[in-house]
């Protein structure tokens, strides 16, 4: 199944053509990063900025493929959540694009696309019936990202179990501002684990978020935040040390709180663990998780490769993929301009 | 050698560097045609930056404003894979700076490379050497595997390096948030009447809301409300906002808009200006005006950073400006209001 997805949820611009679970092609315009290697997002308004980028990218995902938009199966889009006037923009070129090539046009959840990330490029054996990855459903299932914080029960693809998401800030927003505290600049997730990596995190003794909740099932950090401004602000003139303390002390109490809600979860029996989402990238969680997961006998999957992790379209396809591995259904189901022009986006869409 | 490879930038020429990274694509940034060879070599559309490398932060003073949290990190962090984007003093080609006038700059911890800079005495363009949206190169092979022979056409010298370790692509952050730190100085709101109230908790706090709402709601449908709220990190605006929406009768759940910027619940829209670049233009792009004309609520956090904004609807809305400050004990909060 050849789809062309479409993603303008935030910041980025992006649109990529997938095979199945495969990425055939993928462009991803990031404004906050040169390279386009780091998923960082920089915000600079919203509608006109997809406006005036999003048939240069959705052009260049399909020269870059040698495919036509013709030998698409279909078209898929981000539909929520995000932002209202950045979502409007891709899913308003995916409904022209449906229309003008008689395509059938998927809504997509774009967490959930984050949650299904880890199957990008995994092998698919359709014929045995067999679960991509070789793990069998129920799995975990955690998306954490700047906007997202959420651990749900993956009973199988499109049946999902919120489990805990939070109920304030998202995990990666928790980072980035204790590193613009810090005087790190934005977006400074990826600086402030640079900066843990030689800290002390058990310098500064900062409150374990919601400690006293006996069913585990939010997160959040707006009590960390306050003790870590609270902790800044008593310290006179901070060394490199001390920011180095700092970091690793608030980057290391923001990852127990994860670990603590996915350990009460793990008398579920689960055997795998889906993650996904842009603090994916961060190797010292990873490298936790990967420690609780052995623990309790726990497979973590990642996407594989860091690109995944930050917003792409990638994703999206390979999620149209999985929720609908049936060409022949993708008409009755998708196609036909009335249903295209009832696709509409969703800013608060839910898991 | 080195020689040479001034000589090719000084010509206007491309040319192919090591770095610690990866194989860069070097033009002189000061060159207009070199930069638009750059260009065309990396297919990429039009205003998309690059960023430069140079050989000390004096160098780079020269061309960008360097504000505190930019010193910070080039001391932190350079030479080194880490690429500082501060706002450009608009002195380079073309092209090399971002449509808004900033640019990135990188310190690249590899002798060659300083050397050439030093002696070019001009800051070089940086960008990876691969076209736009194929692999990264860590050897020449890479790079030419992957073009077209026009691609390869514009290609003037390579300085072969063999294979570069695979070392992390350099990590780009922006600084320029943090400019000019728009403080809402006493007496620039004068509040006509201002009150003050001690909150011991966050549950606290959103009783606070939930008065303050009453106070107001009167005026729901009649007119426009904006909560403006200002405090430091962690002082409890979403807290707020969370008590006025329950107030409002809101069912659903408010979480921190920071990320997705704006977020609504029927009459309600949660504003956010934390991570907004321009927060002036950016709050009038997000349809603040027609909110405003639909005669809706909004609260906006950090709105201290977006003063000039939300006072141009002084006329069509009645505006709360509402500060919290921290207190004496840990949970204690200051909270102070008025209207305009």
């Amino acid at each position: 199944m050849i789809i062309l997805a479409i993603d303008t949820s935030c910041d980025e611009t992006a649109a990529a053509v997938t095979r199945n679970s495969e990425i055939v092609s993928s462009v991803i315009w990031s404004q906050s990063s040169l390279h386009a290697s780091f998923g960082g997002v920089i915000p600079s308004l919203a509608q006109r900025q997809h406006q005036e980028r999003i048939d240069w990218v959705v052009e260049r995902a399909i020269k870059n493929c040698k495919l036509k938009i013709k030998n698409c199966d279909a078209i898929a889009v981000t539909t929520g959540p995000g932002l209202a006037i950045a979502l409007g923009v891709g899913i308003n070129k995916a409904r022209e694009l449906a229309i003008k090539y008689k395509k059938p046009l998927i809504p997509i959840n774009h967490i959930e696309a984050h949650l299904l990330s880890p199957f990008v490029n995994s092998k698919f054996d359709s014929e045995a019936g067999r679960v991509i990855l070789n793990s069998k459903f129920p799995m975990f299932g955690l998306v954490l990202s700047g906007g997202t914080t959420v651990l749900c029960l993956v009973k199988g693809i499109g049946d999902y179990e919120m489990l805990a998401e939070t109920a304030d800030d998202a995990l990666g927003e928790a980072l980035d501002k204790a590193a613009r505290l810090l005087g790190l600049g934005y977006p400074g997730g990826a600086i402030l684990e640079k900066f843990a990596r030689s800290g002390n995190p058990n310098k500064y003794n900062l409150p374990f978020p919601l400690q006293n909740d006996k069913v585990k099932n939010r997160f959040s950090y707006s009590g960390l935040k306050t003790a870590f401004v609270r902790l800044f602000e008593g310290i006179k003139n901070p060394t490199k040390e001390d920011i180095s303390d700092l970091a690793a002390s608030f980057q290391s109490r923001a990852f127990d709180h994860i670990l603590k809600v996915l350990e009460y979860h793990c008398s579920l029996k689960v055997t795998s663990l889906l993650f996904g989402g842009g603090v994916a990238n961060n190797i010292e969680l990873k490298k936790r998780l990967r420690k609780l997961c052995k623990k309790h006998g726990i497979k973590l999957h990642v996407p594989y490769t860091n690109k995944l992790n930050g917003d792409n379209a990638a994703m999206i396809g390979v999620t149209a993929y999985l929720k609908n591995k049936n060409v022949k259904n993708l008409n009755s189901k998708y196609g036909g301009i009335e249903i295209i022009e009832s696709i509409d986006r969703n800013p608060k869409l839910k898991l | 050698m080195i020689n040479i490879v001034v000589k090719a930038l000084n010509d206007g020429q491309l040319v192919f560097l090591a770095s610690e990274t990866v194989y860069v694509a070097a033009v002189d940034a000061t060159n207009e045609n070199a930069v638009k060879k750059l260009v065309t070599f990396k297919n990429r559309p039009f205003g998309k930056p690059f960023s430069v490398g140079v050989t000390d932060i004096k160098m780079a003073e020269k061309y960008v404003v360097l504000n505190e949290t930019a010193r910070n990190l080039y001391k932190r962090f350079l030479p080194g894979p880490v690429t500082v984007i501060s706002t450009g003093k608009h002195n380079l080609a073309k092209g090399v700076e971002a449509e808004n006038g900033t640019l990135g700059i990188r310190i690249p911890d590899y002798p060659f490379f300083q050397k050439v800079c030093k002696k070019l005495a001009k800051p070089i363009t940086a960008t990876s050497a691969n076209a736009s949206y194929q692999k990264r190169p860590y050897k020449l092979a890479d790079i030419l595997d992957n073009i077209s022979k026009k691609q390869k056409k514009l290609i003037d010298l390579m300085i072969d390096a063999g294979k570069l370790p695979h070392n992390e692509p350099s990590t780009v952050i922006d600084t320029t948030l943090d400019d000019k730190p728009i403080i809402l100085r006493q007496g620039e709101i004068k509040l006509k009447k201002k009150n003050e109230v001690l909150s011991r908790s966050g549950e606290n706090t959103q009783n606070i809301a939930k008065e303050l709402w009453q106070k107001y709601d009167s005026f729901v449908g009649n007119r426009a409300i904006i909560f403006a709220l200002e405090g430091k990190m962690g002082t409890g605006k979403t807290q707020f906002v969370k008590g006025l929406a329950k107030a409002m009768g809101i069912k659903e759940k408010i979480s921190s808009p920071s990320y997705d910027l704006l977020n609504s619940y029927d009459l309600l829209t949660h504003i956010d200006t934390w991570r907004m670049i321009n927060p002036n233009k950016e709050l009038k792009d997000l349809g603040t005006k027609k909110l405003i004309h639909d005669k809706s609520v909004l609260a906006i956090e950090w709105a201290d950073r977006t003063v000039t904004e939300i006072k141009k609807y002084s006329e069509e809305a009645i505006i709360i400006w509402v500060k919290i400050k921290y207190g004496k004990e840990t949970n204690d909060r200051l909270i102070s209001w008025g209207i305009t």
